[in-house]
């Protein structure tokens, strides 16, 4: 990257984030996801809520799509042979549909812990930013945590990653 | 003087707010003066306008400072507490007077206010929460079950704190200088929840203890605290004086 800036130089503060404990339920977190979405002036993109244990260390994130997947009755998971989209994939959602009401309001109740994604790398403030990019696109995560010493000290975000490489890509 | 840490990832308002604090408590600005305006505070410690009315709103709401339209802002009087005060300490009330314990810390974590606790807190629901859960033990047997909440920016440190062997609000008051000006009570008996019964060894939907308590320093809420006790074994004092 032409500037070497590093993550330290893109991350923002955690509290920008909500914080819940992994034994908030489902039900719970959409509440509180819902609320960042309403208001408008903490509508981080993307919407995302931070996992922690008792301890206060950080477990996972969660984000909208893993809140739908949580919702999904089990049995209604394609068939991991499914390439792409398919006519039994289709068919599935509309057995979601019939299903909602009995299902998914008491999957709603489940921990979040269960469909949170978790903690499975890290970069620290003197990462380079493509290795945020890189552990963001392998682990399908849209936020990482920053750990400096141990200790979490922010968060970056898809978005200054994205931007940071757009500038080098278009020689900004 | 001190300035503004930009490498802190505390949030710059909560950086502004500590500093002028500091300087209230610390008589730099003394009671019933004026401070300076905001365009003056924003170029002092090199932040936006919204940053430094931030901090001072939540000075007023603390108590600390005052506003007059169209006159400016001023340094508050802190309220004293006065009239009949419960002399009976929180500990000697829901444990018994002399009775030795010792205490597990469950949690001590960070949520936001989910279900009703805004309402209760009365903090907006994006305000992140300090939450705190301990479990006192008596003769190797769970007595009493707290979970305590702080908003986070009453006292971040807290999170951090040993609450272990510390009791809350002494931190608050001895060495947050954030002191308890008010405390609301209420008290009932309810059945106890399934976490509450599993984590007392009560059988399930047993009668228990029910305190509620809201502590106020000056017209903030700094802490709500919810507290199940057995009622199986013990008798409860209270002891109150005029002053």
């Amino acid at each position: 990257m032409s500037q070497n800036r590093t993550v330290g130089d893109l991350k923002i503060d955690i509290f920008d984030y909500p914080h819940i404990p992994y034994w908030f339920t489902l039900k719970q977190a959409t509440g509180i996801i819902r609320k960042s979405m309403i208001e408008s002036e903490k509508c981080f993109h993307p919407l995302a809520i931070l996992v922690f244990d008792e301890k206060y260390n950080l477990m996972g994130t969660l984000e909208l799509k893993n809140i739908l997947k949580g919702l999904e009755p089990k049995f209604l998971s394609p068939s991991t042979k499914a390439q792409g989209y398919t006519d039994s994939a289709e068919s599935l959602s509309s057995v979601w549909d019939s299903l909602f009401s009995e299902k998914s309001k008491a999957l709603a109740e489940r921990p979040v812990i269960e469909v949170m994604n978790p903690i499975k790398g890290q970069v620290s403030s003197d990462s380079p930013v493509t290795k945020a990019a890189y552990l963001m696109v392998h682990q399908d995560v849209m936020i990482l945590p920053v750990i400096d010493n141990q200790k979490i000290v922010g968060i970056i975000r898809m978005k200054e990653v994205f931007e940071e490489i757009a500038k080098a890509i278009l020689n900004e | 003087m001190e300035q503004i840490d930009r490498g802190n990832p505390q949030k710059l308002y909560i950086q502004v707010f500590e500093i002028l604090r500091k300087k209230i408590e610390g008589g730099e600005w003394p009671v019933e003066s004026q401070i300076p305006i905001e365009e003056e505070l924003c170029r002092i410690y090199n932040v936006s306008k919204a940053t430094i009315r931030t901090a001072i709103l939540e000075l007023v709401r603390q108590g600390y400072l005052m506003r007059h339209q169209g006159r400016g802002t001023f340094v508050c009087k802190r309220i004293i507490p006065e009239g009949l005060t419960m002399s009976t300490s929180f500990r000697e009330f829901m444990l018994g007077a002399g009775i030795a314990f010792s205490t597990q810390v469950l949690a001590q974590t960070v949520t936001m206010p989910v279900d009703d606790l805004g309402i209760k807190l009365d903090v907006t629901e994006d305000k992140h929460l300090i939450y705190i859960r301990r479990l006192q033990i008596v003769d190797g047997e769970p007595v009493f079950l707290q979970e305590s909440y702080i908003p986070y920016y009453v006292c971040p440190s807290m999170l951090k704190e040993n609450v272990a062997d510390n009791s809350v609000v002494e931190l608050l008051e001895k060495k947050y200088e954030i002191i308890i000006t008010k405390v609301k009570d209420y008290i009932q008996v309810v059945n106890s929840r399934e976490d509450e019964s599993k984590l007392l060894n009560l059988p399930k939907d047993t009668p228990v203890l029910l305190l509620e308590q809201h502590f106020y320093s000056a017209e903030t809420q700094v802490m709500y605290t919810r507290s199940i006790k057995r009622t199986d074994r013990f008798r409860f004092t209270m002891e109150f004086e005029k002053k």
